[in-house]
């Protein structure tokens, strides 16, 4: 009996055993379906970082349109009446619910933009792991990579007031940091690459989107740079840093207020559509003005008028109401600005205050006064810091409505708690809750 | 009687001992028949003892020349008692051999190539024959036609659309965000059950391909075709299908020619379908109207209610068509001894409860088998399909206004949305859509063309009267090309003024090819005079896959245009995988008398998905069945079966293809190609997820089977769950797949069956089953987290992977704290089914279904709440709940019901009758109703417990936006046979 066994189980270990050592062998598995990773980590072709140059551009739009509704719902300069019922719910604090850190409107932005700062770090080891560049052209790519590092973090601190600045290595990353030492760190990699940037040469080796025409040489986009590295300064409260890096940039007192580098909008495939484009007087889908913008603003205010247009019937969604539908964009692909230099003018306005140039702050809103077609065209309250700082957060309400700027202006000069409330229940927000995941 | 035949045996044992000396030639001829008189062709005639013989002829004749007289020769043959006849003299004998009533017992299958009598098998496998699967009631798909009759199945409908959508649980969740489904064999080809994604989305806003409401390809599957269902539930059973087994295995075989007399089947079923549980409108008052949207509001109620008498019930006038179905099957089963066929072809139409709403399905099937000599036989089955599915648009979605439920959830019944005289919809002033336009204008289709071939051929090597051993080839194909098409006229309010871009078309072109073999050498070997029964088998198994998915998308369309090429703007996108998994398995199993019954088992496995495409995993097998009421000391008369089972298994699912890449994807900006990180980080060293199961059981046979009763307790550890999870975004990635987890399931089935009465004038038999599962996260590498495409987030709710509980918990943020709410995975199911036959001609059958426990989501009542058309908003209690913080608590709702699934009556004509209308033509006529979903009872607010709005893959998790409502069937039916 026992021979049977044996030999049933030798024969069967044996012919297994042979069956699956002269098996066919498999092909190491490549992804028929997009290159990988590792591929442009090392010896990267020029065309290889000119595609991730692109992929860069590309997902710095990542979560514009949800960052914009979410921050502009939570300082009450809009609402969004869509088929999700948190853009009026959670974002205005309804019955008290609290901000969720695992919804759309907190990771949305949050993972769009540092996916566009990984495409950079990419886009930076690739071009610094390669013989097909030269130093000169090298720079070139570090330069705008490290400038749109730099703009991200920007955007991050504006609506987490927190973000991580070391993300290079997916296995490591660094720690979440504060606003203001995210924003030391970003002014200090815009200088960076404002460096690289004057090592790069006349032209860039790679091309960019028509949205950055006039800022696609090392030069010209080391002012796009500048006034990034301005910003920077305005929100660290550097007066002083911020005016010196406004002479290097793009920023022109007189000039025309809508030059700037632009976000462009395509619908082929791959490509991303303006996500804050809604049909004119469409319902169940429509960025509504908060009533309170309209009603704020001085008689004759021509912004009034043309970011916003009177709906053809009012709107009412979740107990709220509105009059206003937005007009800012004219389809689903016009352009975003990425910064414009009537942005320009108000961050000199409020970098002369703060470096107690209050004069220059004057000379500066009197400007944008004018361009909005104000009956009293000049600045008539008191010359103090207080008085301007306050006509300066009026301007860029009005100047930059629905454009992801007040709901950080208020909270920088402490003000969130001045907005109104318009249900009983609801409660003020003004930072977005890190997503859940990075908590973990 | 046992202890003389082994005195017989041991007797012709010694005789075949005693030395002979006559060296001459005997021919000894003869003919087999059997008791009735027929002849018995290609019956086995071996010399016992020798490996010398050969079969009977057509006419059962035969001749075989032995070398010593006196001889014995062993008579076999499949279907029939083996005969062992002692010849002392050349010449003619006659050899009668029985029918045996052993081959009629059922089997189940043990191995790839073995089948094992059910009476002997270590493992609770179920089985589902023709008769339980569609003998009751009409049945679209066979998913759907497996409620309640499998214990241990847990059964989700993500749709109610026709056509369906279902995703089949065996014994609970088996991977958290791999493969769910079992593995499908159908006649030994493994079979596609993919849901393919349209591309709606794209249109709707919904959040991933799986919000689609698409269905699965088992749908193209003609239930009346299948014989039975094999079902093995767990890694114990499923171990020798190694690293496909997790999910278990269901093995479909479809119908054989029975040979003789060809018999044609003729069966026409009409039918009607309705919504199952409408929900009915607000009871609206002027005073209610007037509190929830004011004066205007009130003014347009009235002016509805004086210009129509009531208000426009839009639930009604979309779900509520009366959908009519008709189902028209030939088939014809024939054959002589040495070829068998089964011709069958069917054409069923169903229309949905939705206008425009509908599937059908064409589908031909030959299954031939031939015998080509005594060593070859094939078997063949050729199965070609077309489907064709309209399922328009419901589930989530994001300001498409293409969704009903969704649209409906905020279109207000004063409102007038019939188009005027000119034929113009009006634009529905609350919501981006109008459900009248679309329901008439909007089109979701699909197309499927299919072809699934299956080949075995049987090699009989070498015969001996104690070895038999054959080499056991099959193949399978099974191709599918499918086509998907959604078309949004330019003129859909949510498409009105994209300027360029409104109207939208996307037009899916699909192909998948699955391509099996599997080769095994099989030895039967009896041991110790019969008393002990080997049976070997060793093989391989490969398996090939690809499939290639285009999705062509146009926006900004020409006029009434329906074609990509009549757009402004073009995006195509384009998936490919490839795969191929290769394995070797052995096995051996030892039957002792049908006593004791072992088996030991062992297959190894590679997969192209796996981190390491050359790495061989290895799953191991083990049972043990005792049957003690065959044991010699056995004497309760009243018992005759009473078998201990155990039985220990292993299994493997390997990583979904891409696991192993971090690749980037296409990101473009200006028309100029760039490259992105796409958030998802592969792991290149990703094993495969593994199983473990052990499996106890009673069988209970009382009274000859007049009642059995069949207990199992499983216990299931899946190790190394590979997840997707949530990275920190900072990464730069935002999820991962890698191996972090384990998962433990276990859980009771219960069985009983019992032929109550037997007389002439009723017939009664009954079964009930009970079965539940209890799942546990006991390993979790990462820190808890929501799944993602299983909910909405922590604010609405959502599946949450966490260590120490379940894994179908439904977790919620209730004032910032993270909160269980509830559980999809039910209590406990039972099901009870009876069947009754009066005066031989009435069958009456019914089946309920229970399920008790269990939790969903309800987030269609999100919509309506925030809409303000839920119907209990006219109560206190609905106005109370538009006060509370809109969270997974205040939507969670017990799923639990009771249901009549199916229910029949047939009535058979007399034979006299038949003949007398008829005369020799027909043989058998048959006709009755029958119907499904007859009727519910549940706690559950919405249309249907049976709800998953992220389809059936995945967790299918038990959470509700506004599904296609679930439908009620009935029935008229007519068999004629020929």
């Amino acid at each position: 009996m026992k021979n049977i066994y044996k030999t049933i189980a030798t024969i069967s270990m044996a012919v297994l055993g042979l069956l699956a050592v002269s098996s066919c062998s498999f092909d190491e598995v490549i992804d028929p379906n997009g290159p990988s990773v590792d591929g442009v980590l090392a010896n990267a072709s020029k065309g290889q970082l000119n595609e991730l140059v692109v992929g860069v551009e590309s997902t710095l739009r990542n979560g514009i349109a949800i960052e914009t509704t979410a921050s502009g719902t939570m300082a009450r300069e809009l609402y969004l009446f869509d088929a999700d019922p948190r853009n009026t719910g959670d974002l205005l604090g309804k019955n008290g619910i609290p901000l969720d850190n695992n919804s759309f409107y907190s990771t949305s932005q949050w993972s769009g933009s540092y996916r566009c700062i990984k495409n950079a770090n990419l886009l930076i080891e690739g071009a610094s792991n390669t013989d097909a560049i030269t130093s000169v052209e090298q720079n070139g790519y570090l330069g705008f990579a490290k400038t749109v590092i730099a703009y991200e973090l920007i955007q991050m601190v504006k609506s987490y007031n927190q973000a991580r600045t070391d993300t290079t290595d997916p296995e490591n990353i660094g720690p979440l940091e504060n606003g203001e030492a995210v924003l030391a760190f970003a002014r200090g990699l815009l200088d960076e690459a404002n460096g690289n940037l004057n090592n790069a040469g006349g032209s860039f080796e790679f091309g960019l989107s028509s949205g950055f025409d006039g800022f696609d040489t090392p030069s010209t986009f080391a002012q796009f740079n500048r006034a990034v590295a301005a910003m920077a300064a305005v929100y660290s409260g550097d007066g002083g840093a911020a005016r010196t890096a406004l002479n290097a940039s793009f920023f022109n007192l007189n000039g025309d207020l809508s030059v700037g580098p632009k976000h462009i909008f395509g619908l082929g495939g791959g490509d991303q559509s303006n996500g804050l484009f809604k049909v004119p007087g469409e319902n169940g889908d429509q960025i509504i003005v908060h009533d309170s913008w309209v009603n704020d603003a001085e008689a004759g205010d021509t912004r009034v008028t043309t970011k916003t247009a009177v709906r053809p019937n009012p709107q009412s969604q979740d107990d709220l109401n509105g009059t206003n539908e937005t007009a800012l964009y004219e389809s689903n692909t016009s352009p975003i600005d990425i910064m414009r230099n009537e942005e320009l003018i108000l961050i000199y306005a409020e970098a002369s205050i703060q470096a107690g140039e209050l004069g220059d702050a004057q000379t500066a809103l009197d400007i944008i006064r004018n361009s909005a077609g104000l009956p009293n065209k000049d600045y008539g309250g008191a010359p103090t810091a207080a008085q301007l700082t306050s006509e300066m957060l009026t301007q860029r309400r009005y100047s930059l409505w629905a454009e992801n700027h007040r709901m950080y202006d208020l909270r920088r000069y402490n003000l969130s708690n001045t907005l109104p409330i318009d249900r009983d229940g609801d409660q003020i927000y003004n930072t977005l809750p890190v997503p859940l995941a990075e908590t973990n | 009687m046992k202890q003389n035949n082994l005195m017989n045996r041991n007797l012709l044992f010694l005789l075949l001992l005693l030395p002979c000396f006559v060296f001459a030639q005997n021919t000894i001829t003869g003919t087999v028949t059997t008791d009735k008189g027929d002849t018995v062709p290609f019956a086995n005639v071996i010399e016992k003892g020798t490996s010398n013989g050969t079969t009977t002829d057509i006419d059962g004749k035969f001749s075989i020349d032995v070398e010593n007289l006196p001889a014995t020769l062993v008579f076999s043959s499949l279907g029939y008692t083996t005969v062992e006849q002692e010849v002392t003299s050349a010449g003619a004998i006659s050899i009668t051999m029985g029918e045996s009533a052993e081959a009629l017992e059922e089997v189940v299958v043990t191995g790839l190539a073995t089948s094992v009598k059910r009476t002997n098998a270590a493992n609770a496998v179920s089985t589902v024959s023709a008769e339980e699967l569609v003998g009751t009631t009409g049945q679209s798909t066979v998913d759907g036609a497996l409620y309640g009759k499998v214990v241990g199945v847990n059964i989700t409908s993500s749709s109610g659309a026709p056509g369906g959508g279902f995703a089949l649980r065996l014994r609970g969740i088996s991977s958290i965000n791999g493969n769910n489904q079992p593995l499908i064999i159908v006649d030994g080809v493994y079979i596609n059950n993919v849901e393919i994604p349209s591309g709606l989305r794209f249109a709707s806003g919904a959040n991933s391909g799986n919000e689609e409401n698409a269905g699965n390809r088992l749908a193209d599957l003609d239930p009346n075709d299948i014989e039975n269902i094999e079902i093995l539930k767990g890694s114990s059973a499923a171990a020798i299908y190694g690293q496909r087994g997790n999910a278990g295995v269901i093995i479909i075989t479809t119908k054989r020619g029975k040979g003789g007399k060809t018999r044609i089947n003729f069966r026409q079923d009409v039918g009607i379908n309705k919504i199952q549980n409408a929900l009915g409108l607000r009871p609206w008052t002027a005073a209610s109207v007037l509190e929830t949207f004011g004066q205007d509001a009130v003014d347009q109620f009235n002016a509805t209610i004086a210009a129509n008498g009531e208000l426009y019930d839009y639930e009604d006038i979309i779900y509520g068509e009366t959908g009519f179905i008709t189902e028209t099957a030939l088939s014809a089963t024939g054959g002589n001894a040495k070829t068998k066929f089964y011709l069958g072809g069917s054409y069923r139409d169903e229309e949905g409860i939705i206008k425009n709403t509908g599937f059908d399905r064409f589908s031909i099937r030959a299954n031939i088998d031939h015998k080509i000599s005594n060593v070859f036989d094939i078997s063949s089955t050729t199965n070609y399909v077309r489907s064709n599915s309209q399922r328009s648009f419901t589930g989530n979605e994001n300001e498409g206004g293409l969704s009903y439920g969704y649209t409906l959830a905020f279109t207000r019944p004063w409102v007038n949305l019939f188009p005027d005289a000119q034929g113009n919809y009006p634009n529905n002033p609350n919501f981006s859509g109008n459900p009248l336009f679309v329901r008439d204008n909007a089109i979701n289709d699909d197309s499927n063309d299919r072809v699934i071939q299956g080949l075995t051929v049987n090699t009989k090597i070498y015969t001996d009267d104690i070895n038999r051993i054959r080499f056991s080839n099959r193949a399978g194909v099974d191709y599918l090309s499918n086509e998907t098409f959604v078309y949004v006229p330019e003129t859909h309010q949510a498409q009105q003024g994209l300027g360029a871009a409104a109207g939208f078309v996307a037009q899916g072109k699909n192909s998948f090819t699955q391509f099996n073999t599997q080769s095994a050498l099989v030895w039967d070997h009896d041991a110790m005079e019969g008393d002990l029964a080997f049976t070997t088998q060793i093989g391989t198994a490969y398996l090939f896959q690809d499939s290639n998915l285009i999705n062509a998308r146009g926006t900004g369309l020409a006029a009434g245009q329906t074609s990509v090429d009549q757009s402004a703007n073009q995006t195509t996108d384009q998936f490919r995988s490839e795969e191929k998994e290769f394995g070797v398995f052995g096995q051996v199993e030892a039957n002792y008398k049908d006593q004791i019954i072992g088996t030991l088992g062992y297959r190894f496995d590679k997969s192209t998905r796996n981190g390491d495409p050359n790495e061989f995993y290895g799953f191991p097998k083990a049972s043990v069945a005792v049957n003690l009421a065959n044991m010699d000391f056995w004497s309760v008369e009243a018992i005759n079966q009473m078998k201990l089972r155990a039985a220990y298994g292993e299994t493997g699912n390997p990583a979904r293809f891409g696991a192993t890449f971090t690749s980037l994807g296409a990101s473009n900006i200006g028309g100029v190609i760039g490259q992105s990180v796409v958030g998802v980080k592969g792991d290149a060293d990703v094993e495969p997820e593994t199983a473990s199961e052990f499996e106890v059981g009673l069988d209970l046979g009382l009274f000859q089977n007049r009642v059995s009763f069949e207990a199992t307790y499983y216990k299931k550890n899946i190790r190394d769950l590979i997840l997707t999870r949530q990275l920190p975004p900072s990464s730069g990635f935002t999820q991962e797949t890698t191996n972090l987890a384990d998962l433990e399931n276990n859980g009771i089935e219960l069985a009983v069956r019992a032929d109550v009465l037997d007389t002439d004038a009723i017939k009664w038999n009954t079964g009930v089953q009970f079965y539940l599962n209890r799942s546990e996260i006991t390993r979790l590498d990462v820190p808890a987290f929501a799944q993602p495409g299983a909910g909405f987030g922590t604010g609405l709710g959502t599946i949450y992977i966490e260590e120490g509980q379940p894994v179908t918990q439904l977790v919620g943020s209730i004032d910032g704290v993270l909160t269980q709410v509830g559980d999809t995975e039910p209590d406990f199911q039972m099901a009870f089914n009876n069947n009754l036959t009066l005066f031989n001609n009435v069958d009456i059958s019914f089946l309920f279904q229970l399920k008790s426990g269990g939790e969903n989501l309800n987030l269609s009542k999100f919509l309506t709440d925030l809409g303000q058309t839920t119907p209990d908003l006219e109560t206190q209690a609905g106005q109370d709940r538009l006060d509370t913080p809109a969270n997974a608590a205040r939507f969670v709702e017990p799923a639990g019901y009771l249901r009549l699934r199916e229910a029949a009556i047939y009535y058979r004509l007399p034979s006299n009758t038949v003949k007398g209308l008829f005369g020799e033509v027909v043989e058998g006529v048959k006709l009755g109703f029958s119907g499904r979903n007859l009727f519910t009872i549940t706690d559950y607010s919405s249309y249907d417990p049976e709800v998953s709005v992220n389809g059936g893959a995945g967790l299918s998790s038990g959470i509700e936006v506004t599904p296609f409502p679930s439908n009620r069937q009935v029935y008229f039916h007519l068999n004629v046979n020929f």
